[in-house]
C-alpha cells in the first residue's frame, strides 16, 4: 500500500486511539519508520498527549461553591446569639454524640481507676502518662501476687482437710469389722466409752505437731487450724 | 446520570438541597474546563460561577432525552467560554504580539500567583501555556477529548458539529500542540 505523509497526519488520531484497522496500521508504521518528516511528528504528538494527560485535575476554589449557592439560592441565613447556642446544644445532645462521649468517659475512668488513682485525694501528677503506666504496672503485679498467694493457701487447706479425712476414715472401718453384739471390753475402763484404737491415736498424735507447724507458718489459717487441732485432741 | 436527572427534577420543584448537590457534583469539572481553556484561575472561577448561574436559569429547558446532564452543562460551559473569548479578543490582540516572543511568554508565566506556581509543575505550566495558544475551536476539542475524556459522540453534541469535524479538530489540535511545544523547546516525557 502506498502511504503518504498527508495520510499520516490524517490518520494520526485514529492511530493513537488504537482505532486503526490492522492493514492500515502496518502501512502507517512502515511509512513512519522510514520517513524523516513523519517520525518526529508522531513522537512529538505522542509526547504532547502524554504531557496533556499528566496535567493534574485542579481542586475547586474553596469559595466557589458558596458563591454559586449565594448567587442562585440567595445568601444563607446565619444563626447568631442564643439561637446559635441552642443549635450547638442540639448537635451535642444528639444520641450518637452522647453515646460516643459516654463510652469515652467510661474507658477513661476504667483506665484511671485501674492505675490506682486516688479519687479521694486526686493529684494532677497521677494523671501523667508515665505515672499511669507505673501505677497500672504496680497494680497488675499486686493482683498477680495476691492471686498466687490465695491459690497456695487453698492448696494447703485442701491438703490438711484431706489428711484429716483420711485419719477419720480409718477407725470407722475398724469399728465396722467388730460385731455390735459382742462389744470389746478393755481392762481397767469403767466409764463405758469406746476410745480410739491405739493405731488411730498414734496417727493423730503424729499429725498434730505437723499441723501446729503449719498453723505457725500461716497466720491466716491459724484460727481455723487451732479449731481443727483442738477437735483432734478431744477425740 | 439518572441521579442527575432526578436532582434536576427536584430542583425544578424548588428543592434547594438538590441544587446544592448538583453544584457540588459538577463544580470541579466545570472549573477545570474553564481553567484549561483560559489558563487563568480568577477568570476560570468567574466563568464557572456564570456557568452555574446560566444553568440555574435555564434548567427548565434541559431534557434528559437529549443527553446527559453533564453533557448539557458542558455545552453551556463551552458557549460561555466562546462568548468570553470573543468578548476579550481585543485585549488579546496586544497580548498576541507578546506571545510571539518566547522570552515574554516565559515572563508572563513567571508573573503567575505563587500558589499557581506551586500548583503547576514546570512541565504542566508549559503544556498549559501551549494549550492556551491553540485556536479556540482546536483547544476546546482537545480539552474535551484528552482532558475530560469525552466520547466523540458527546463532543459532537457539545460542539454541535459532525463527528468527522470533531475528529479533524482533535487531530489538528494535537499536531498543533506538539508543534508549539517543540517551538518552546519542550519535550514532555
Amino acid at each position: 500500500m502506498k502511504w503518504t505523509c498527508e495520510q499520516t497526519e490524517l490518520y494520526l488520531t485514529d492511530y493513537l486511539d488504537g482505532a486503526l484497522a490492522d492493514d492500515l496500521r502496518h502501512a502507517f508504521d512502515a511509512h513512519v519508520n522510514a520517513c524523516d518528516r513523519c517520525t518526529p511528528l508522531v513522537s512529538g504528538v505522542t509526547h504532547a498527549l502524554s504531557g496533556l494527560r499528566a496535567l493534574p485535575e485542579l481542586e475547586t476554589p474553596p469559595r466557589l461553591v458558596y458563591n454559586i449557592l449565594d448567587a442562585t439560592l440567595g445568601p444563607r441565613e446565619t444563626v447568631t446569639g442564643w439561637a446559635a447556642v441552642r443549635a450547638w446544644i442540639r448537635g451535642v445532645a444528639s444520641p450518637r454524640f452522647a453515646y460516643g462521649s459516654l463510652s469515652l468517659a467510661a474507658t477513661f475512668l476504667m483506665i484511671v481507676t485501674a492505675s490506682g488513682f486516688n479519687w479521694k485525694k486526686p493529684r494532677l501528677a497521677d494523671l501523667a502518662p508515665s505515672n499511669i503506666y507505673r501505677n497500672t504496672n504496680r497494680q497488675a503485679h499486686l493482683a498477680y501476687a495476691r492471686g498466687t498467694k490465695y491459690v497456695s493457701d487453698l492448696r494447703v487447706v485442701y491438703e490438711i482437710q484431706s489428711r484429716l479425712r483420711q485419719d477419720n476414715e480409718l477407725p470407722t472401718n475398724n469399728e465396722g469389722t467388730v460385731p455390735e453384739s459382742s462389744p470389746q471390753k478393755e481392762p481397767g475402763r469403767t466409764d463405758g466409752t469406746s476410745p480410739s484404737t491405739p493405731r488411730q491415736q498414734n496417727r493423730a498424735n503424729d499429725a498434730n505437731p505437723s499441723l501446729q507447724v503449719l498453723a505457725e507458718e500461716l497466720p491466716v489459717l491459724s484460727t481455723r487450724l487451732c479449731f481443727v487441732l483442738s477437735e483432734g485432741r478431744t477425740r | 446520570m439518572e441521579q442527575d436527572a432526578q436532582l434536576v427534577q427536584q430542583c425544578l420543584q424548588g428543592d434547594g438541597s438538590a441544587w446544592e448537590e448538583l453544584v457540588r457534583r459538577h463544580s470541579r469539572r466545570i472549573f477545570n474546563i474553564c481553567y484549561r481553556f483560559t489558563g487563568n484561575r480568577t477568570e476560570a472561577e468567574d466563568l464557572s460561577q456564570d456557568v452555574f448561574l446560566r444553568v440555574y436559569r435555564t434548567l427548565g429547558s434541559y431534557r434528559s432525552a437529549h443527553g446527559g446532564f453533564a453533557t448539557w452543562m458542558t455545552s453551556v460551559t463551552r458557549n460561555l467560554l466562546i462568548d468570553h473569548y470573543r468578548r476579550t479578543k481585543r485585549d488579546r490582540i496586544t497580548d498576541s504580539l507578546d506571545d510571539a516572543m518566547p522570552v515574554v511568554e516565559n515572563k508572563q508565566s513567571s508573573a503567575r500567583r505563587p500558589d499557581e506556581q506551586a500548583l503547576l509543575g514546570e512541565l504542566s505550566q508549559q503544556v498549559q501555556s501551549a494549550l492556551t495558544r491553540l485556536s479556540p475551536e482546536l483547544r476546546e476539542a482537545v480539552i474535551l477529548r484528552d482532558l475530560q475524556q469525552l466520547e466523540y459522540s458527546e463532543i459532537q453534541t457539545v460542539l454541535e458539529v459532525p463527528e468527522g469535524t470533531v475528529k479533524s479538530r482533535i487531530n489538528r489540535g494535537r499536531i498543533e500542540l506538539a508543534r508549539i511545544l517543540q517551538q518552546m523547546g519542550v519535550r514532555p516525557s
